[in-house]
């Protein structure tokens, strides 16, 4: 083991904690122990990871066999990604202290929560490609309980259907993974590829010596492979056509699950697919393949069909997977594009999606909570009794649909504006377009939930009063109507994460400089 | 001449006078003494390798002091010496974790044959470890078979007899053709010792005598000893072996027996047959694509399959098939990597079968797998160690099983003809894997409903349900110590695989 030991410690403790909070029978008993516990790990592992972001060191944990090292390393992209799995690991850790209280067996739902960041930190600092794929399996596995939580029935196939697909995905990477390794080796992440750098310096040498280079006389193999890869890692992103997981998934994990879930763990496919194309294949190589134009048309088809699939699902939760589906296309078209402003494009939409969806997320678990409806159409009037909760809501709701000055507008602006210099023909013009169509159905099922939750329209105390005409005597009705219009906000536990993730929408969208400028130098190592 | 070389001969022998002394003892002592062999054959073939590894060479041990033509020989070298700690490792443990069911499944005046049988059969394996000379392998060739069959019809319930006449049958198949193999060999080169006959081949091979009596014999050699080891499609004894046998016998049967044969196999290949040669003869590609077909349908099989122990068995049929695919690709990668994968595949496959035994004694000793419905929560280690195996089966990092894939996908990309189908079979056999080994493990943590509980059928087949004994308490500690070494012995060889390989790579080497 050589190099920094501090980048294994944020990825040992949480995991190390969560076994302790599996294991140990005192956190079953004991509520406040069991918080006490959790918060304070999560606020141990900000500082840590905090620690190991501060310099660009790596690690080399040991050789798994002669030809593949486990590393760890810390470059821009794992820092982007860690400290937004940080951050929002820390503020749903926060919300689900309230939300939990509702469900059983806590411990096993916070024991693993631990472990996963743990393994998705790992995710983060991995090196290569062998150590990514490990942390991604690992991450497959420790997720699923998440899932699994209610273990009805319908959870229990939700969480097959979540592990299969996922596992098929992971194996189709890797059968890419065994190709890419015979050609490039097990190279630790190099920004713009690891083979750019031969092909290139097998043109400079001598005239027509790419002969030297691996993939001469095996291109077809090669892009087959790089192609399964982005299928396969594509699986975690929601990507046509492994996408079938999320939006059964997410319904019925708890709803801070499904909230990282849709948040982070998606973004992990994101990332997989990034450090493939941008960091071992390298996007020179990719430019102009038939790989890269299927993989356009994969990304536009994902977000299009999400769209749809969202503007018709009436489940809110369900509603906001197909949404994930959609947007989480967005980042993989940008990355598609293979062209910078596109590039800073897609990794802003990463921390944007990311914010918004666990707001949206969050709302609709505290929603449930609150008043276990879970259906669109049975929100009507819900603003009047939990105002601020439906007000920011709103707000992401908007930054999603990507209204300025919100945050969604500047990713959404870059992507459209990549995608139109990157000469990539008619999915140059195309691509936008269909961006664009799909702003308006995210609008389009987002939205109507405000509408009617502000603006129940004048019927609306009416039909409350035809709601509870059940009720014995007249005086217990008016009651009940009463009931449902009084104020009852969630508690501030749960409000106050919700809060801070729309604060972050919104100010990244008005001061998106300092973050611009930190993927643009991204950008420019890769590109 | 130092003490340690004399180690080999030593563990031989005192496993067979184990198993002969014990037919005087009653159970207890039987099985006691047989622990202690283990543990000291173990402890010896350490002491063996150890020498290989620090000397860097291989030795040959001759026997009485009879020179080369004559006399009978015994070699070691690292690969010998880990292959035989590791089977004495995975031997222990299955004995140990199955101790109590084969106290409870087989009668109190036969248990002293079980432990015979034990002793005979690790006394063989050990034989065919080391031997030097082809007649040798093949008497312990026998007297493994014979320790096979009994281990496996001592349960002495229906399906186990048949079960048993059927792997009779199938290996004095795969016997005879070896055997024939063999008395062509000696025609042929006048020797039944491995290195000179190795140099008479070499003789032959270069005159360009013989070559369909040579032919032949690489044919029938592989052919017999693919039989006896269960390779797709001579594989239709094994679902009900191991399905029916003691999880003692299975453990052992389906980790260790089958292995014996595919390690005397390849050191035929290299010590006789030449490497070169059999390459050059193709017999490899037969066994390449009967290899990638038992990956494949050995899956399908246990994906159709609804018993838990006939799917962990049909499963074996995939993982034989992985081992023969390595040695079939012709290479020395490929080699390395069928080798690392018989031991990945002894580990866990008796952690699987341990485990299971654990997780049948708290669910009424059902066939069904959907009778193991909960059964994580009711037995939580057994729980553990299974879904460690499943998950090193299919392939998951930082287990084992990972590492052969790796290692076989790495060795495939070398050979360029057979680089497509092995990466298209292994990508699709470790879907096929996935697919019933995680349905397994999710079936053990899913709850049973309630009224799925009340209107369970009895299996219609009398035959079938073997005989009521009391249920064993699922928590021994004996079941525990093996399940939690088997655990740890999946971690190291996925973990710290490195000097395994380079111990398997410099012992293959030692071999030419």
């Amino acid at each position: 083991m050589e190099g920094n030991i501090k980048l294994l410690l944020p990825v040992v403790m949480p995991v190390a904690a969560g076994i302790v909070v599996l294991l140990y029978p005192g956190f079953r008993q004991v509520r406040k122990s069991l918080l006490t516990m959790v918060l304070g790990t999560l606020a141990l592992e900000t500082v840590l990871v905090g620690l190991a972001l501060a310099g660009e060191e790596s690690l080399r944990l040991w050789q798994l066999t002669d030809a593949a090292a486990l590393i760890l390393g810390v470059d821009g992209v794992s820092r982007l990604f860690a400290v937004l799995t940080v951050g929002v690991w820390l503020l749903v850790g926060v919300y689900s202290t309230a939300y939990m209280e509702h469900e059983q067996e806590e411990y096993r739902f916070f024991g693993f929560y631990l472990i996963v960041l743990g393994v998705l930190l790992g995710l983060d600092f991995s090196g290569n490609l062998i150590t990514m794929y490990v942390f991604y399996e690992l991450m497959t596995l420790t997720s699923l309980p998440l899932v699994l939580h209610e273990r009805t029935k319908e959870a229990v196939a939700a969480g097959l259907k979540y592990l299969f697909y996922s596992v098929a995905g992971a194996f189709l990477a890797l059968f890419g993974i065994f190709l890419l390794l015979q050609i490039c080796g097990n190279q630790t992440f190099t920004p713009g590829g690891v083979l750019t750098g031969m092909l290139g310096a097998g043109v400079a040498s001598t005239e027509g010596a790419v002969t030297d280079s691996l993939v001469w006389g095996k291109e077809g193999l090669f892009l087959t492979a790089v192609f399964c890869i982005l299928v396969g890692f594509g699986a975690k992103a929601g990507m046509f056509p492994l996408h079938g997981w999320l939006p059964t998934a997410h319904p019925v994990a708890p709803a801070p699950a499904s909230a990282v879930l849709s948040g982070v763990i998606t973004k992990s496919g994101v990332l997989a697919v990034l450090r493939v194309v941008y960091f071992v294949v390298g996007p020179e190589v990719l430019r102009g393949t038939w790989v890269q134009q299927v993989w356009i048309l994969l990304t536009l088809l994902t977000v299009f069909m999400g769209s749809m699939l969202a503007y018709k699902e009436p489940l809110l939760k369900k509603r906001l997977a197909y949404s994930t589906v959609s947007q989480v296309s967005y980042v993989l078209f940008g990355l598609s594009m293979l062209q910078p402003q596109a590039f800073v494009g897609a990794l802003s939409h990463v921390v944007f999606h990311s914010l918004i969806k666990n707001a949206l997320f969050l709302c609709a678990g505290a929603v449930i909570v609150m008043t276990g409806k879970t259906q669109v159409k049975d929100m009507r009037g819900l603003g009047r009794r939990m105002p601020v909760l439906l007000g920011c809501y709103t707000v992401v709701s908007l930054a999603l649909v990507g209204i300025p000055p919100a945050s969604g507008f500047i990713s959404k602006w870059y992507l459209a504006c990549g995608a139109l210099a990157s000469g990539t023909g008619v999915w140059a013009w195309l691509g936008p377009v269909v961006l664009l169509m799909s702003a308006l159905l995210t609008a389009g099922y987002l939205l109507p939930l405000t509408i009617q939750g502000f603006f129940p329209g004048a019927d609306w105390d009416k039909e409350m009063l035809k709601l509870h005409a059940g009720q014995v005597s007249q005086e217990l009705h008016w009651e009940a109507a009463a009931e449902d219009r009084k104020k009852a906000e969630p508690s501030v536990w749960m409000l106050a994460p919700i809060l801070v993730l729309t604060a972050g929408a919104l100010l990244f969208g008005c001061f998106p400089g300092a973050l611009i400028r930190m993927l643009e130098t991204i950008g420019a190592g890769v590109l | 001449m130092s003490l340690v070389q004399n180690f080999p001969f030593f563990s031989i022998i005192i496993a067979m006078f184990s198993g002969i002394f014990s037919s005087v003892l009653d159970g207890k002592k039987a099985r006691n003494l047989s622990l202690l062999v283990i543990v000291l054959t173990t402890g010896m073939s350490l002491a063996v390798l150890h020498f290989c590894v620090r000397t860097g060479q291989s030795y040959t041990y001759m026997m009485g002091h009879f020179p080369a033509p004559w006399g009978n020989e015994i070699r070691a070298g690292v690969l010998e010496g880990l292959t035989a700690v590791l089977f004495g490792l995975v031997m222990f443990f299955s004995v140990t974790g199955g101790m109590d069911h084969t106290a409870a499944d087989v009668e109190t005046s036969k248990q002293n044959l079980f432990y015979i049988m034990i002793d005979l059969m690790l006394s063989s394996l050990l034989a065919l470890i080391y031997t030097n000379d082809l007649f040798t392998a093949y008497v312990f060739v026998e007297i493994n078979t014979i320790a096979g069959c009994g281990l496996i019809m001592i349960r002495q319930i229906g399906r186990s007899l048949s079960s048993a006449i059927r792997y009779m049958i199938m290996s004095q198949l795969g016997s005879g053709l070896f055997l024939i193999g063999l008395s062509l060999l000696y025609d042929v080169t006048g020797h039944l010792l491995m290195s000179p006959a190795k140099d008479a081949v070499a003789g032959i091979e270069a005159a360009g005598l013989y070559e369909v009596p040579m032919l032949v014999i690489m044919a029938v050699v592989s052919v017999g000893l693919a039989i006896k080891s269960g390779l797709y499609p001579f594989h239709y004894w094994i679902p009900d072996t191991y399905g029916y046998a003691t999880p003692t016998a299975s453990a052992v049967l389906s980790g260790l027996v089958s292995k014996g044969y595919i390690f005397l196999l390849i050191k035929i290949f290299y010590r006789v047959l030449g490497r070169e040669n059999v390459i050059a003869s193709e017999i490899v590609n037969v066994l390449f694509v009967f290899g990638l077909a038992g990956m494949l349908m050995g899956s399908v099989h246990a994906i159709l399959e609804r018993d838990t122990r006939r799917m962990i068995a049909y499963s074996s049929v995939a993982q034989i098939g992985y081992i023969y695919m390595g040695i079939g690709l012709g290479t020395q990668a490929g080699m390395v990597a069928a080798i690392f994968h018989m031991f990945t595949h002894s580990a866990t496959k008796a952690l699987l079968f341990i485990s299971a035994v654990g997780l049948y004694e708290v669910s009424k000793d059902q066939k069904d797998f959907r009778s193991l419905q909960g059964s994580g929560y009711r037995n939580p280690l057994a729980g553990i160690g299974f879904t460690v195996g499943a998950l090193s089966m299919v392939g998951f990092p930082m287990l084992s099983g990972f590492i052969s894939k790796l290692l076989f996908a790495t060795s495939a990309l070398q050979s360029p003809h057979k680089m497509l189908p092995t990466v298209i079979a292994l990508a699709i056999s470790t879907i096929l894997n996935a697919v019933y080994f995680l349905r397994l493990v999710i079936t053990l943590y899913t709850i049973p409903e309630e009224s799925s509980e009340n209107k369970r059928e009895e299996p219609a087949n009398e035959e079938e349900i073997p005989k009521r004994r009391p249920v064993l308490s699922p928590g021994t500690w004996k079941l525990h110590l093996a399940i939690v070494s088997f655990i740890l012995l999946n971690l190291t060889l996925g973990l710290y695989s490195q000097p395994v390989v380079a111990w398997i790579g410099s012992g293959l080497a030692m071999f030419d």
